[in-house]
C-alpha cells in the first residue's frame, strides 16, 4: 500500500493539471472576495447585496465555502476524471498493473493521494480566503476577529468532503468511459446543468411528492451542508441527511470505480 | 537453460463477444533460460495471449502458470518484467522520473533506475520529458522499465515496432544481451528475421491457434525430399504407399515427402520401376519465412 501511495504521489506532485488547479482555486477565492469587496464599496441603485462586515475574517469561512461550491466541486470532478481517465489514454494502466501491487491496492493508493490533493486545494482556498478577509479588515481599519477553530474545522471538513465526493464522481466516470475528455464533459455538464434541471423537475412533480428523490442528489446536499454551517435559514435538508447522502455517494462511486477497475480487462 | 517451464498454458482461450475468437485453446510452453519467439501475423492473437499471461485480461477458459503463479498474481508479477504493445509512461515526467514511479510500484531501490538506464543507453537523455522522446527512445525506456525488477522472465511484445532499421538492429542486440544467462525472454514478433536471429525456440500462432512450437532449427531444417514426376497422381500413390499419406503433400506442382534425403535412391527406384518418369529429385530446405507462411496459411509477398 505504501509503495502505491509513494508512486501515486511521485507521479502527481508535479502534474500540470493539479498545479494549475491549485492556482485556479486560489484565483476563485481572490475573485469572490474581490468582486464582493467592490460590490460592498460601490453599491448600486438598490439595496447593498454585500456588506463590508460580511467580508471580515469572522465570516471568511462562509465566503470560502461559497467559492468552494459549485466552482471548486466542478474542478474536483475535472481532476478526478483526468486522474483516472488519462491512465487509459496514455496506456499507463498496464504499466501500473504489471508491477506487483494488486488492482485494488493501486486504486486505494490513487484515492489516498487524490484525497490529499483535495485537502491541499481546500487548504489553499481557506488560506487565501482568510488572508484576503484580513486584508479587507485592515484596509477598513476593522479589528481582526477569527471564527472559532471548530467553525473553521467544520467548514474545512465540509468543503474537503464535497471536493472528494465530486472528485470520486469524476474518477468513476474516467474509469467507466476509459478516457478523461468525455468524463470531464459528462461530469461538468451533470453538476452544472443536468442535476439542477432534474431536481427542479422532481421537486415540482405531483406537488412535491417526490422531493425525497431530489434530496438524494450531490448538489442539493452539498448546498444544504454549506447552508447549515453558514446559518442559512431556508435549508430544508438536515445536516445529518446531507452527510449521509454525501458519504453514500462517496462509497457508491468508490465501489463502481474500484469494481470496474478490478474486473475489467485492460486492452 | 533447463527444461522446466516458466510459462505454461493449457487450452488458453479468449473470446470477445460471440463472434471474435482471439485466442483459441493455446497450449504453450516456454522453458527457463531460453529466448522464445512468439511468431504470428498481425491480429493472430499474440498480444492478447501476452496480456493474459501478465493478467491484464482474463481468459474465458483454460489455465496459465507464469513464473510459478497464476497470471496477474502479485507474487508472480514481482518476477516478471513486461513491455506489452507500446510503452505506457507519463508524458509530463522525465524518463528517469517515470522509472522511479515504476520502481516505487515494484518496491525496487532507485539505484536500479540508473543501472537500467545504462543498460538501454538512455542515461544521457533520462532527464528529458517522456513526451519529447522519439519512438526508439520510448521503446528503450519500456525495456528499461521491464528490466527494473531484474526479472526471471522478460515478456516483450513487438519491441521493434515503429523503429527504423538502425533502431531495430540496436534493439535486437539489446534483447540478445538481455537474454544471456539465466533470464528467460518471451518475445513476440511478426518479423521472421528478428526471431530467426534472436530466438532459441519459436511458437507460431495463426488465427488464435498455436500451430507449431519447436526450435528454430527444427522448424527450418525439417528434412524432406522434393519430387517432380509424371504422371503426378500415380507418383503420389506410390509414395503414399511407401511413407504414408501424411508424409506426402503437393506444393507448386511438386511432391514434398517428409523423409530423410538418404531415401532418395529408394524413392527413385520405386518410381521408375512403377513406370513413372522422374524429372527432378532433390532434398529441400525451407527458410523460416516459407515455414511461417505455410503454417499460417498466408500468401508470400501479400
Amino acid at each position: 500500500m505504501i509503495a502505491t501511495i509513494k508512486a501515486e504521489w511521485r507521479k502527481n506532485r508535479f502534474r500540470p493539471a493539479l498545479l494549475v488547479s491549485s492556482g485556479l482555486i486560489g484565483g476563485v477565492a481572490v475573485l469572490v472576495f474581490s468582486s464582493n469587496w467592490y460590490l460592498a464599496t460601490h453599491p448600486g441603485a438598490g439595496e447593498r447585496a454585500v456588506t463590508l462586515a460580511s467580508l471580515y475574517p469572522d465570516h471568511f469561512v462562509n465566503n470560502v465555502m461559497g467559492a468552494g461550491f459549485p466552482l471548486g466541486a466542478a474542478m474536483a470532478i475535472v481532476l478526478g476524471a483526468i486522474l483516472a481517465g488519462s491512465e487509459y489514454s496514455w496506456g499507463t494502466l498496464k504499466t501500473v498493473f504489471t508491477q506487483g501491487p494488486g488492482r485494488l491496492t493501486t486504486w486505494v493508493g490513487r484515492l489516498v493521494v487524490f484525497s490529499a490533493w483535495m485537502g491541499i486545494l481546500t487548504a489553499i482556498l481557506f488560506a487565501i480566503g482568510a488572508g484576503y478577509s484580513a486584508v479587507i479588515a485592515s484596509a477598513n481599519g476593522h479589528s481582526i476577529t477569527w471564527p472559532t477553530l471548530e467553525a473553521i474545522a467544520k467548514g474545512f471538513g465540509a468543503i474537503w468532503l464535497i471536493f472528494i465526493v465530486n472528485g470520486t464522481i469524476g474518477m468513476a466516470l474516467g474509469v467507466a468511459v476509459r478516457q478523461s475528455a468525455a468524463a470531464i464533459g459528462i461530469g461538468v455538464v451533470y453538476l452544472l446543468s443536468v442535476e439542477i434541471i432534474a431536481v427542479r423537475f422532481i421537486d415540482q412533480v405531483s406537488n412535491g411528492d417526490y422531493k425525497w428523490i431530489g434530496d438524494l442528489f450531490v448538489g442539493q446536499n452539498s448546498t444544504a451542508l454549506i447552508g447549515h454551517l453558514g446559518n442559512v435559514k431556508a435549508v430544508t435538508i438536515s445536516t445529518e441527511h446531507s452527510l449521509l447522502v454525501l458519504f453514500g455517494w462517496l462509497v457508491a462511486m468508490l465501489i463502481v470505480s474500484a469494481g470496474l477497475q478490478r474486473v475489467r480487462d485492460v486492452t | 537453460m533447463d527444461n522446466t517451464a516458466i510459462v505454461e498454458t493449457h487450452s488458453l482461450t479468449k473470446r470477445y463477444g460471440s463472434r471474435v475468437l482471439a485466442v483459441d485453446s493455446v497450449d504453450m510452453s516456454v522453458r527457463r533460460g531460453e529466448v522464445y519467439g512468439f511468431l504470428g501475423p498481425n491480429g493472430a492473437g499474440k498480444t492478447t495471449t501476452l496480456r493474459m499471461l501478465v493478467g491484464l485480461i482474463r481468459p474465458n477458459s483454460g489455465t496459465a502458470t507464469v513464473a510459478g503463479h497464476s497470471p496477474g498474481d502479485p507474487a508472480g508479477l514481482k518476477r516478471i518484467g513486461s513491455l506489452i504493445e507500446s510503452p505506457g509512461f507519463y508524458p509530463y515526467l522525465s524518463g528517469r522520473e517515470n522509472l522511479r514511479v515504476v520502481a516505487d510500484l515494484a518496491s525496487v531501490d532507485h539505484k536500479r533506475v540508473d543501472e537500467v538506464l545504462d543498460i538501454v543507453e538512455l542515461s544521457s537523455r533520462a532527464h528529458r520529458k517522456f513526451g519529447t522522446y522519439s519512438t526508439g527512445m520510448k521503446q528503450r525506456l519500456g525495456v528499461a522499465a521491464a528490466l527494473l525488477k531484474d526479472p526471471e522472465l522478460l515478456i516483450l511484445d513487438e519491441p521493434t515496432n515503429g523503429l527504423d532499421p538502425q533502431g531495430m538492429a540496436e534493439m535486437r542486440k539489446l534483447i540478445k544481451d538481455i537474454g544471456q544467462g539465466d533470464r528467460t525472454v518471451l518475445l513476440s514478433s511478426h518479423l521472421l528475421g528478428e526471431v530467426e536471429q534472436i530466438c532459441d525456440r519459436v511458437g507460431v500462432i495463426s488465427n488464435g491457434k498455436l500451430v507449431r512450437q519447436s526450435t528454430v532449427q527444427d522448424l527450418i531444417g525439417e528434412e524432406g525430399v522434393l519430387v517432380r514426376a509424371q504422371p503426378m497422381d500415380r507418383a503420389q500413390q506410390v509414395l503414399a504407399t511407401m511413407f504414408g499419406d501424411e508424409a506426402v503433400s503437393t506444393q507448386d506442382g511438386a511432391l514434398h515427402i517428409k523423409v530423410k534425403p538418404e531415401q532418395s535412391t529408394e524413392i527413385n527406384r520405386q518410381l521408375v520401376s512403377a513406370g513413372i518418369g522422374v524429372s527432378e529429385l532433390r532434398p529441400f530446405e525451407r527458410s523460416l519465412e516459407e515455414v511461417f507462411f505455410q503454417l499460417t496459411g498466408e500468401k508470400q509477398g501479400s
